[in-house]
């Protein structure tokens, strides 16, 4: 793949509605940002390659790359990607739902936020980019405290360009940044991870890289507007979660764990699946492919979460939180395993279908644009 | 410019046209002279302040001289004066006629006093403009009498005996002249200045219908619009033996040119320059309306063809074809057989066995002149080459240039180096792409009109005349109805401000309109040549006065307004999201920092500026040149060889905005 500039970003992904707010190509430079949930163009590069469009995985993963980079392995035809190991697992003993505080709730086995902690204590990583919410509005925070982190726990289900912090850290100077992020988040990441551009002086300020299993992410403002037909307060919503098939619908809890009229809402999956964004549909990763742990549900339990552990890092973050206590972990079942792998390839199948009708299977996606000068006011192009 | 008292009767001086209507002016002996600054019409109300105070009123005249707040409050202030019995003077620009057009339709009708006459400066090819109007058609609309001068002397003795003409007949007179007129120099050989003997007292007494005694006022409309119609039958008689109409050429001239203004000097060069004079005549019409009718219809009658030289408007060209269809020249059964060089004898309608041939009329109506931008040489020798079947591609000996071939870098026009407005237009333009609901700003009058040239990131997706910017938002304000969510921003200046822009922003207040309006307050009238305003503590001369402030008229008006400083881009920035998030109501922010040329600016200096080459990362992606590609301040400049950006020492003025908007923070700034 060809790594192009700002105007075919703009034209082939960010025109065309092909976004998923990742945020990977926003604030490396003053032109594309992030700001307030979307992705923001100002003024005018008329660069011919360039970051921006090196980190965006909707304009092409060179996969091969990513796997040698992070793997030093080639590419493979597994649709759950490179691991070492696959488990079961759940927050430790060492916290539980109960000792929790006031904070956010889990989500399934609460992995994700044990990890984190982990990696702060053993000194992995020295801050973290979660993405938080206020209610149901997704909020991207830089961490350094346990207790920051639990304030981040549960799972998001609007996109936000959380990468764009990530962004801004690295070029402030951060180093052993840890990131939780969405599949699109981490391809991101990975992208901008190889060096794209060939900079001299380029240092990866990754600490640890924690991927979620994602399926689809919803439109912010079609969500909002949604809920206010339905008279739901979006800042009141405590907890959501979409239980494994055959549920028909996600569970919205309005109203915290220490809130008398605590209830909980249905919104028919159907009517969600209406506000996803469009470029969801051409994204062929449902478990994180180029991260070094990846962390979704387990579908027959919902209090546990299915563990990919993909690189010797993350094996040593794991093996770190087990020791401690923050995490237990339990070997997966053969049919867990097929039916992940199953639904993993049946995302990719759905993308790559989707890709060609759109478009972005073509050579021409790959080649430069040839934009005419436009002509200014006292007549200059 | 001290000659324009100082000089004598009889003694010649080179002056630009504007100082000549000045000297017109005193020569006829005005006490008040009010305007609104409007090139090319500004340099007259700033001769004329200059002039003051006045330190030997035995020997020079004393003058109130005011830069009104708009030009229909100008007229207004020059109209008190003749009504009380003295000369005087209102100066601006074409634009500015049409602010002031009630007020002067009414005055034309009720008639004024002492002798009042109305300068009115246009802009041919809209070289200091958005538009280029054309004055002379308010003559015919308004039905006051009108003169062109055609040259620097004209400028001074036409104004000069305008004072007389308008005492004479009652009415205001409008003097017309045009950029190359009043900008460029001539001889002129002055007359006697005269300080007047007059005591202001407005009468009013009278009988209703005494134009020296009674009230003033345009009732009864029917009968004081019969005696403004027969005031201007008077002005045609005087105007038939004026030597401002002046004839030169052969008795019976193959073509006839019929020009006004400065056009005449264009139309006698071309002439020359072609040695056309034993074939072309030029009469050149000072007094243009209304028309000497046998002056015109006498020159008419010993010619086959008519060119029409003048700009911008075939004015002058419709006239006399209105004229020609009413005389007795096309009742003896000589027709007119207008366009494209149809002259041939016989051409006409069927008459008794009539001897005249027609006559053929070349204009703009004709397409020989084009219909729009300014006159020149060249467009009457293309002209003539037709009408005279001259050999194609003369152009006068003048050396045809090869200036497509030079590699000359396109320049755009742009903000001076310390301009808050180049600041300003950053922030909005930031804030509203951050947005991004394709929020838009309504532009307005002054330097930053500039906002829509790339030096102002385009940032203007409107542009009309004073006060129109806020106008504009007050409407878009209340499409929320019909779908519009886009954020709408208006800017206009401090001076804009007073001018038009007040009753938009009472509008839009009354009527809960949804905008944000954002004053840039860069403390004085800047694009016209820094003159004051009411928000300033000085009058015109120079004397303090109360001033206006800007926040408290905003705040009193019931608008929630802020005032920051535009080259702090952050709280700038931040105040503007503030602006724009808010979905209702008006929302003021002012931008206050002085002009980079003002007078408490200029060869001032707040930082000494410099680009560290180590950090600056040039056209690398994670910049490419955001300061010299984009904020393009002209002390900025491009380092080809080392790829870096570099500070110009001379241009830069250390005003330090460009240090906040480099992402590397390469721009260092030390403090004086």
């Amino acid at each position: 793949m060809q790594i192009l500039g700002p105007a075919e970003l703009s034209n082939r992904i960010l025109a065309r509605d092909l976004c998923t707010l990742c945020g990977a190509c926003a604030d490396l430079c003053p032109y594309v940002k992030s700001h307030q949930g979307k992705i923001a163009r100002l003024f005018s590069c008329d660069k011919e390659t360039g970051r921006c469009h090196a980190a965006c995985p909707k304009t092409g993963v060179d996969q091969e790359k990513n796997s040698s980079s992070l793997f030093h392995k080639p590419l493979t035809e597994n649709p759950l990607g490179h691991y070492r190991s696959v488990h079961m697992a759940r927050m430790g003993s060492l916290i539980t739902r109960e000792k929790q505080g006031p904070g956010k709730e889990f989500q399934n086995g609460g992995s994700v936020s044990v990890l984190v902690i982990a990696a702060l204590q053993m000194g992995m990583i020295k801050s973290a980019i979660l993405t938080g919410s206020h209610g149901i509005i997704p909020d991207p925070r830089t961490v350094t405290t346990p207790e920051d982190v639990l304030e981040c726990a549960g799972s998001r289900y609007i996109a936000v360009p959380t990468m764009a912090m990530f962004n801004r850290a690295a070029s402030k100077g951060d180093e052993n940044i840890g990131v939780v992020g969405t599949p699109c988040q981490m391809a991101g990441l990975a992208n901008l991870r190889t060096n794209p551009l060939e900079f001299p002086d380029f240092k990866d300020p990754t600490g640890i890289a924690i991927g979620l299993f994602c399926t689809w992410a919803l439109d912010g403002d079609g969500f909002l507007i949604y809920l206010k037909g339905k008279e739901i307060d979006p800042a009141h919503i405590s907890f959501m979660d979409i239980p494994p098939p055959p549920a028909k619908a996600a569970i919205l809890t309005l109203g915290n764990r220490q809130d008398m009229t605590r209830r909980e809402v249905k919104i028919p999956l159907e009517d969600l699946r209406k506000l996803v964004l469009p470029g969801c549909a051409v994204c062929p990763d449902m478990t994180s492919l180029y991260c070094d742990i990846s962390v979704g549900a387990l579908e027959h339990d919902p209090g546990w979460n299915t563990l990919i552990v993909r690189t010797e890092k993350g094996e040593r973050l794991v093996d770190y939180a087990v020791e401690k206590g923050l995490l237990t972990t339990a070997p997966i079942s053969g049919e867990s395993m097929d039916g992940l792998a199953l639904a993993a390839q049946n995302k990719r199948e759905r993308a790559v279908s989707a890709q060609r009708s759109m478009g972005m299977l073509d050579p021409e996606f790959q080649k430069p644009l040839k934009p005419e000068p436009q002509k200014t006011i006292m007549g200059f192009r | 410019m001290s000659v324009l008292i100082r000089g004598n009767p009889g003694d010649t001086h080179l002056m630009m046209g504007n100082e000549a209507i000045v000297r017109g002016a005193l020569e006829a002996g005005i006490s008040v002279a009010a305007g609104y600054p409007g090139t090319p019409s500004s340099e007259i109300i700033e001769t004329l302040a200059r002039l003051s105070p006045n330190t030997d009123p035995d020997n020079y005249p004393d003058i109130y001289t005011e830069w009104s707040v708009n030009e229909k409050v100008a007229l207004e202030v020059a109209a008190a004066a003749s009504f009380a019995g003295l000369r005087s003077l209102a100066v601006m620009k074409q634009p500015g006629v049409n602010v002031a057009a009630d007020f002067l339709m009414h005055l034309a009708l009720s008639g004024v006093r002492a002798g009042m006459v109305l300068i009115v400066a246009d802009d041919p090819g809209a070289l200091s403009s958005i538009n280029e109007g054309e004055t002379r058609l308010y003559a015919k609309l308004m039905e006051i009498p009108m003169l062109e001068p055609g040259n620097f002397q004209e400028a001074k003795d036409m104004t000069c005996w305008a004072f007389e003409l308008s005492e004479r007949l009652n009415m205001p007179v409008l003097v017309r002249t045009v950029t190359r007129l009043s900008h460029a120099s001539g001889s002129v050989t002055l007359g006697t200045l005269t300080i007047p003997d007059r005591r202001a007292f407005f009468r009013f007494d009278g009988e209703v219908l005494d134009p020296m005694e009674g009230p003033i006022m345009t009732p009864p409309v029917e009968i004081k619009h019969r005696s403004q119609l027969a005031k201007l039958d008077q002005a045609a008689e005087i105007f038939e033996g004026s030597i401002f109409n002046t004839y030169e050429g052969p008795e019976a001239p193959e073509l006839l040119i019929i020009t006004t203004s400065i056009c005449d000097l264009y139309s006698r060069e071309v002439v020359n320059l072609y040695d056309l004079g034993n074939r072309v005549g030029i009469l050149k019409l000072g007094t243009t309306w209304p028309l000497p009718s046998r002056t015109v219809l006498e020159r008419l009658k010993t010619t086959r063809k008519v060119l029409f030289i003048e700009e911008v408007q075939p004015f002058i060209e419709e006239a006399v074809k209105v004229l020609f269809a009413g005389s007795d020249m096309v009742g003896q059964g000589m027709a007119g057989s207008g366009e494209a060089g149809s002259g041939t004898p016989g051409s006409g309608t069927a008459g008794s066995g009539m001897a005249r041939p027609g006559i053929a009329f070349y204009g703009k109506l004709s397409r020989h002149i084009p219909m729009a931008g300014e006159m020149n040489p060249e467009r009457i020798t293309r002209a003539l080459e037709t009408i005279l079947d001259l050999a194609p591609g003369l152009n006068g000996g003048y050396p045809v240039g090869q200036a497509e071939t030079l590699p000359i870098p396109p320049r755009e026009i742009s903000f001076c180096p310390g301009c808050p407005h180049r600041a300003s237009f950053f922030s909005i333009n930031m804030v509203l792409a951050l947005d991004n609901r394709r929020g838009f700003t309504c532009g307005d009058i002054g330097c930053y009109s500039m906002g829509m040239l790339p030096g102002g990131f385009s940032t203007l997706k409107t542009l009309h005349s004073m006060g129109s910017g806020s106008g504009l938002a007050s409407g878009f304000g209340k499409l929320g109805r019909f779908g519009m969510n886009q954020p709408v921003v208006a800017v206009c200046g401090d001076s804009t401000f007073f001018h038009s822009a007040m009753p938009p922003l009472v509008n839009a207040i009354h009527n809960k309109s949804a905008f944000t309006l954002v004053i840039l307050d860069n403390s004085g009238t800047a694009m016209t040549g820094f003159q004051p305003h009411p928000g300033l503590p000085v009058d015109t001369i120079g004397n303090q006065v109360p001033s206006i402030d800007i926040e408290k008229v905003c705040r009193a008006m019931g608008a929630l307004t802020r005032t920051c400083d535009p080259f702090d881009l952050e709280t700038t920035q931040q105040y503007l999201l503030d602006c724009i998030n808010d979905p209702e109501g008006v929302k003021v922010l002012i931008l206050k920092q002085a002009c980079a040329l003002s007078p408490q600016k200029r060869h001032t200096r707040s930082f000494e500026v410099k680009v560290d080459k180590e950090l600056c990362i040039g056209d690398a992606c994670g910049c490419n040149r955001i300061c010299t590609r984009i904020f393009s301040c002209p002390g900025l400049i491009w380092d080809g060889e080392s790829l870096r950006a570099e500070i110009n020492e001379v241009l830069c003025v250390g005003c330090g905005v460009c240090a906040s908007i480099c992402p590397s923070n390469a721009i260092v700034l030390k403090e004086i």
